[in-house]
Parts: structure tokens; C-alpha cells; sequence
């Protein structure tokens, strides 16, 4: 029993890794956004981006 | 005990005889007439001699096991192994360990084609047992600490005790007897065992064979449900070590898949760079907005993953850049920001450095089309020039998710070795071998 469910959990893994790598997945966060006006072409400053309000390190040892 | 007696090989054949107890009056059935050698009325529980015609009283004993009485009650009949055998005597008996008393119970089983049988159960423990059909051998080098070899198989030596009656009821193939002793050594290659019973008279070796609870109630057809089992037994099968081996292998193989899938994508992957372009950060020059697009640029091929790079000359500096990754025609948009600082100096521990000048991130599952970048560069306002590069590269390779499968095939199998050590060491720590002892006893 504990043979078939590592194999088939086996298998899922392996499957997801390949699905990941295929689909291109990534572990990094980001935020998908949809409709962005075209006017942000000509005018970058018309958009706001959700990670504008980052606390910035800025120390060193 | 007698061995097996298959049909048609000179066995007389028994036969069913009702008598009465020369002591009580109660009547008795002898059911394995002319195999048994006592039976134990179970009226007044004199033990009977059924060699004598007369039924010659051999011992009578007390009642002491009022509250304790046969799961399979005497007469029962079932099949075991394919043949029908009749439960013909029952008899409770224990070992002293460490001052303390364990107690089990032993059915005789009875088919008059088959012979003899047994069940034993220890705390809903079970096991099919039958008289060896060969003379195990003895040897101290067979395994560690000692075993015993059966038709090829090494026994491991588990428990040797001073094992006496307590109680008895029905027929038996042997002259039984209340209070008697007998040194019982138990050694077990799980999920059998072989027992090997000394007397002053006889040396008998059986070989017995854990069975489930629910395949005794079924075989019996009893009612209810059978006792729930408590603990580990001495030869109850591992779950996780029989298939130790299996798992290991499948990790084995599971691992050599996912290295000959990272070699595929990898060769596979274009890894195409699609736009590359160096700035300068001025905060003085900026004004006010300091967000700006880049080029547009291509994305060909299938939906696949995007990888931005920054890169910057920094001196115990930082870069804060916020980027959108915006889709040209649909408005469709990757928003994230990376910090890019490098810090260095010395102190009384020596040198040292922390950061990197170079940041990489993966933008996933991107469709193809023309896309722009708008970045939104932010820094330490006491450095106002900083100077940075951008680099996005389309369908690339990501390591980690090979170490994350890697990961995740390896902790089920460390889980299951896990699992199946302390199996073992919870059987073991119940014999005269517990497992804080056997690494000095393999040493000697």
C-alpha cells in the first residue's frame, strides 16, 4: 500500500515539476494586474505600483 | 503435540464420543477421540485421562478464569488455510518478566484429517501456529545476538522465558496440566515465528504466523468485533519495513526522472534573450516623476516564464526598483519590485559583505506578445547618481523547482525509514534484546 501511494505520489511530483517548468511557473511574488491603460505608454507616471509603499532596508552590518 | 496426520496414511480415524466426568457427572464430548491425550471438563475442571476408558482423573484444579473465557468459544468451528478445523481446548498461560506477569491464550485446533493446530493471541495479537516439519537449527553465528535457521530462513532470537499453565479447558494432544512449566525461546522473522518449548521430558518446535484479528472473527464467523490489538507484537509485520526497500528504489528511480527532466528543459529552454538596456538613476535631474518605460520588445514562443535581471555598481549602497511588466496590446500586467544593495566594510571580525549587485527575478506564465517595461527606480536619497542595467531573457530554466521535487520525494522516504526504525525499536525494546542494548551485544 505504501509502495503504490510513493509511486503515485512519486509520479505527481515529477509531473508538476515538468508542468511547472513547462508553464513556465515561478516561486517569486507578484501581482498580475489586468487592463492596464495604454496612456501608461506615454505617461509612466499614471500608474501606481502596488509595491510603491516598500519599507527599504538600508543598513549594512 | 502431535505432528500432522494427512488423510489415507494409517491414522485411525477419530470419531466423536460423549461420556460423563467420573467426578461431577457432567457430560463430556470427546471430539478428537483417539488423538487426544486430556480433556478438561468443563463443569468441575478435572483434568482426564483419555487414553483410560475410565476417564482416569489426572488433576483438578480451581476455577480461576471466570473473567477470562475463550474469545472462540470450544466447539467453533473454521477454516483455516482452506480446511475446516473445530476448536477443541483452550488454555491460558504467562511468563514472569521483570516481576511483572504477561498472560496469553492458546486455542487447539482440531481437523481429524489434518491433525492438530493452533491460535494464540496476546493482547489481540494473533498467530496461526503449526509444528515445524523439520529440526530448526541452532547457531550463534546466524545472526546477532543468536537465531535459528528454518528450512533456509534465519530466525532472529527475540525472548527466551520460564512460561506456566494458568488454565485449561477441552481437549488437548498432550497431558496437559495446571502449574505446569515449560522454557519457551521465541524467535521471530516477522510475520512468522518460531517457538521452541523445553521440558524436562520434551523439546518441541512450532512455527507460527501472525494473523489480523478480523481474519480470525471472519474464518470463526464471530459476532462482534475482535479484540483491538495493543502495542506491537514480536513478529507482527512492519508496514513500513516491508516496503523500505521498494521506496528507496522508487526515490532512486523518481530522482534519476527528475535529473533526466532538468536535462531536458534545460537543453530545451531558449533562454532567448529579449532586452537588455543600461540607465542612469539622477535623483537631482529627476524632478519630480522618476518613472519611465523602456523599448518594447518581443515574446515569442509559448506561454512560458519571463526573467528580469537588474544589475548596478553599488558601494554600501541600495536601489529600490519597481517594475511593471505591461503587455503592449491587452493592458495585461506583472507588477513586483527588487532591491538590489551590496554592503562591505571591516570591523574588528575582519572583512565583510553583505548583498549583491546583481538581483534576478521570474515573471510567470507569460503569455506571447509585445511587452514594456515601466520602472519607478528609488535609492538612498545622500547617493544621487546610481547606475543600473536591465535585462529580460524569455523562457528560462528555474532551479528550484528540482530541489523542491528533490525535497519532496526525499522526506516521505526519510518519513517512512523513520516510521519503520521506531517500529522495530518498539518490538524490540519488549525483548531480552532491547534496542539501547544490542549495539553493546553486537560489540562483544
Amino acid at each position: 500500500m505504501i509502495r503504490k501511494i510513493y509511486l503515485i505520489y512519486g509520479l505527481t511530483v515529477l509531473g508538476a515539476v515538468g508542468v511547472a517548468q513547462y508553464r513556465g511557473w515561478s516561486l517569486d511574488s507578484m501581482n498580475q494586474l489586468k487592463n492596464v491603460p495604454k496612456s501608461v505608454r506615454d505617461n509612466p507616471g499614471s500608474y501606481r505600483s502596488v509595491y510603491s509603499s516598500y519599507h527599504h532596508y538600508t543598513g549594512g552590518k | 503435540m502431535s505432528p500432522d496426520s494427512p488423510q489415507g496414511q494409517g491414522s485411525p480415524k477419530p470419531h466423536v464420543k460423549a461420556l460423563n466426568c467420573p467426578k461431577c457427572g457432567a457430560s463430556i464430548t470427546l471430539r478428537a477421540l483417539g488423538q487426544g491425550v486430556s480433556v478438561v471438563c468443563e463443569s468441575c475442571h478435572s483434568i482426564l485421562d483419555t487414553k483410560d476408558q475410565q476417564l482416569q482423573i489426572l488433576q483438578t484444579f480451581e476455577k480461576i478464569t471466570s473473567s477470562d473465557p475463550p474469545l472462540i468459544p470450544l466447539g467453533t468451528r473454521g477454516k483455516i488455510r482452506g480446511t475446516d478445523y473445530e476448536v477443541i481446548g483452550f488454555e491460558r498461560r504467562a511468563i514472569v518478566v521483570d516481576y511483572e506477569s504477561y498472560h496469553w491464550h492458546e486455542y487447539v485446533l482440531f481437523n481429524p484429517y489434518k491433525g492438530f493446530r493452533y491460535l494464540t493471541e496476546y493482547q489481540g495479537h494473533w498467530n496461526d501456529v503449526a509444528n515445524c516439519k523439520e529440526l530448526p537449527s541452532v547457531d550463534p553465528r546466524l545472526s546477532t545476538p543468536y537465531g535459528a535457521n528454518y528450512l533456509g530462513e534465519i530466525y532472529k532470537h527475540f525472548q527466551t522465558a520460564e512460561a506456566k499453565t494458568e488454565f485449561v479447558l477441552g481437549e488437548f494432544p498432550w497431558e496437559v496440566r495446571v502449574g505446569e512449566s515449560a522454557r519457551l525461546t521465541d524467535y521471530i522473522h516477522p510475520p512468522r515465528v518460531l517457538s521452541c518449548e523445553q521440558t524436562s521430558k520434551e523439546i518441541t518446535w512450532s512455527i507460527g504466523e501472525y494473523v489480523y484479528g478480523r481474519d480470525i472473527w471472519s474464518a470463526f464467523r464471530l459476532g462482534g468485533n475482535p479484540p483491538p490489538s495493543v502495542g506491537i507484537y514480536e513478529n507482527e509485520p512492519s508496514p513500513f519495513s516491508a516496503n523500505l526497500t521498494a521506496v528507496w528504489m522508487g526515490f532512486a528511480a523518481f530522482t534519476i526522472a527528475l535529473l533526466a527532466i532538468m536535462i531536458g528543459f534545460s537543453l530545451s529552454a531558449t533562454n532567448q534573450p529579449v532586452f537588455q538596456s543600461n540607465y542612469q538613476f539622477n535623483r537631482g535631474e529627476s524632478g519630480g516623476e522618476v518613472s519611465f518605460v523602456t523599448d518594447t520588445f518581443e515574446l515569442g514562443g509559448r506561454t512560458s516564464d519571463v526573467e528580469v535581471t537588474t544589475s548596478a555598481s553599488l558601494r554600501n549602497q541600495w536601489i529600490y526598483l519597481n517594475y511593471a511588466l505591461i503587455n503592449q496590446d491587452s493592458g495585461e500586467a506583472w507588477d513586483f519590485g527588487r532591491e538590489v544593495s551590496y554592503y562591505s566594510g571591516y570591523d574588528s571580525d575582519g572583512s565583510w559583505s553583505e548583498g549583491s549587485n546583481t538581483d534576478s527575478v521570474v515573471v510567470p506564465t507569460v503569455p506571447p506578445g509585445k511587452y514594456y517595461l515601466r520602472i519607478e527606480p528609488e535609492s538612498d536619497p545622500r547617493h544621487s547618481t546610481l547606475s543600473y542595467s536591465v535585462a529580460v531573457r524569455r523562457d528560462v530554466p528555474v532551479a528550484s523547482f528540482y530541489g523542491i521535487g528533490f525535497l519532496a520525494l526525499l522526506l516521505p522516504a526519510i518519513l517512512i525509514t523513520w516510521c519503520s526504525a521506531s517500529f522495530e525499536r518498539s518490538r524490540w525494546s519488549e525483548s531480552d534484546h532491547p534496542p539501547a542494548r544490542i549495539f553493546k551485544t553486537e560489540s562483544e
